[in-house]
């Protein structure tokens, strides 16, 4: 899978922001390791390919990334639809952990636990959450060195 | 009982889901442990339910918080305290609060930062690293190329600020973990 980064920021093989991000070779890999597993996982247990793409987007979203909301709205559309319950129950976790993560609550667990998310479903989502407000802020942060370099 | 405001003292985390057990983890789940920062955390315990996430992120978090070159580890727990003060994040910012002490021997920044708030009079390169965790926080997409210029006048290259923005933006995540799956607790001392 090509580097899902270069790729939405437009960071060139042999540019200098390229070999900025090979100076930390764990963060690279790491990083779109992370994305593979959470959003295209071989095994997705109780929480399908199109309820992940679903959350992402709606993060991305929120936080305000149009080229990551872009991305992840081609997953919503290429995977199907959630059924209602599970997708109202999934929006909402995902709106309060983007905006507000110090106000989510074990009552926020029982919420998911009542749509059928097991132990592993919860954590995946969680970590999916945590994983795109993660993968907003370092595509900011590339976007800037790479906007100042041809200011 | 439940730590309701941030410190410069020791806390714990208590799991809102059950952990996985020592016992009965797979072998997968103890190898993504044992290359965690601490295999026996309730925390990691708990991340090991849903095994490659967890074994995709503890590599993630080392290389950003511990690589060397680049930005000063100071500096990278610095910016993870702000980006956890204005999550709300209790558990984190102690642990990250005290890195920083302990490197620096200025616990005194950390107090200042939480009494005065993100605003209070810092050294110049502390305030650029201030403002930027903050703001990458807070607005990621209100962010522009001026938003740099503090940092290139205290004279940051672009490793460290690669470094900088990897170390907030790991924190937007771990807040956000720490705060969805469990609570940061104080245990009362054993007389």
């Amino acid at each position: 899978m090509a580097d899902l980064m270069n790729t939405l920021l437009g960071i060139a093989e042999g540019s200098a922001l390229a070999e900025l991000r090979t100076q930390r070779p764990e963060v690279l890999r790491h990083t779109q390791g992370s994305h593979d597993v959470l959003l295209c996982p071989e095994d997705p247990g109780g929480l399908s390919l199109a309820e992940r793409a679903l959350v992402a987007q709606r993060v991305a979203a929120l936080s305000g990334h149009a080229a990551l909301a872009t991305y992840y709205q081609g997953l919503v559309e290429a995977r199907g639809v959630v059924a209602p319950a599970r997708r109202e129950a999934l929006l909402a976790h995902a709106s309060l952990l983007a905006t507000s993560p110090g106000r989510a609550t074990p009552d926020n667990l029982t919420a998911l636990r009542a749509v059928g998310l097991s132990e592993r479903d919860m954590v995946a989502l969680s970590q999916l959450i945590a994983f795109v407000s993660y993968q907003v802020r370092a595509a900011v942060g590339l976007a800037l060195l790479a906007r100042e370099k041809v200011a | 009982m439940k730590a309701r405001s941030f410190t410069l003292e020791a806390v714990e985390w208590d799991p809102w889901l059950e952990p996985v057990a020592a016992g009965t983890a797979t072998e997968k789940q103890r190898a993504a442990l044992e290359a965690s920062p601490q295999a026996n955390s309730p925390y990691f315990r708990t991340l090991a339910h849903d095994v490659d996430s967890l074994a995709e992120r503890s590599p993630l978090f080392h290389s950003v918080m511990y690589v060397p070159r680049g930005l000063r580890r100071a500096e990278r727990e610095l910016a993870t305290v702000v980006v956890s003060i204005i999550n709300g994040c209790i558990y984190c910012s102690s642990v990250h609060a005290r890195r920083f002490a302990e490197l620096t021997k200025q616990p005194e920044v950390i107090q200042a930062l939480y009494d005065q708030g993100l605003d209070t009079q810092l050294p110049p390169r502390l305030r650029a690293i201030v403002d930027y965790a903050a703001k990458l926080t807070r607005e990621p997409a209100a962010m522009t190329v001026a938003d740099l210029k503090p940092l290139r006048d205290v004279g940051m290259d672009d490793l460290e600020i690669f470094d900088l923005t990897n170390a907030a933006a790991m924190f937007a995540n771990a807040n956000r973990l720490m705060q969805t799956l469990g609570e940061p607790v104080i245990r009362e001392a054993k007389p």
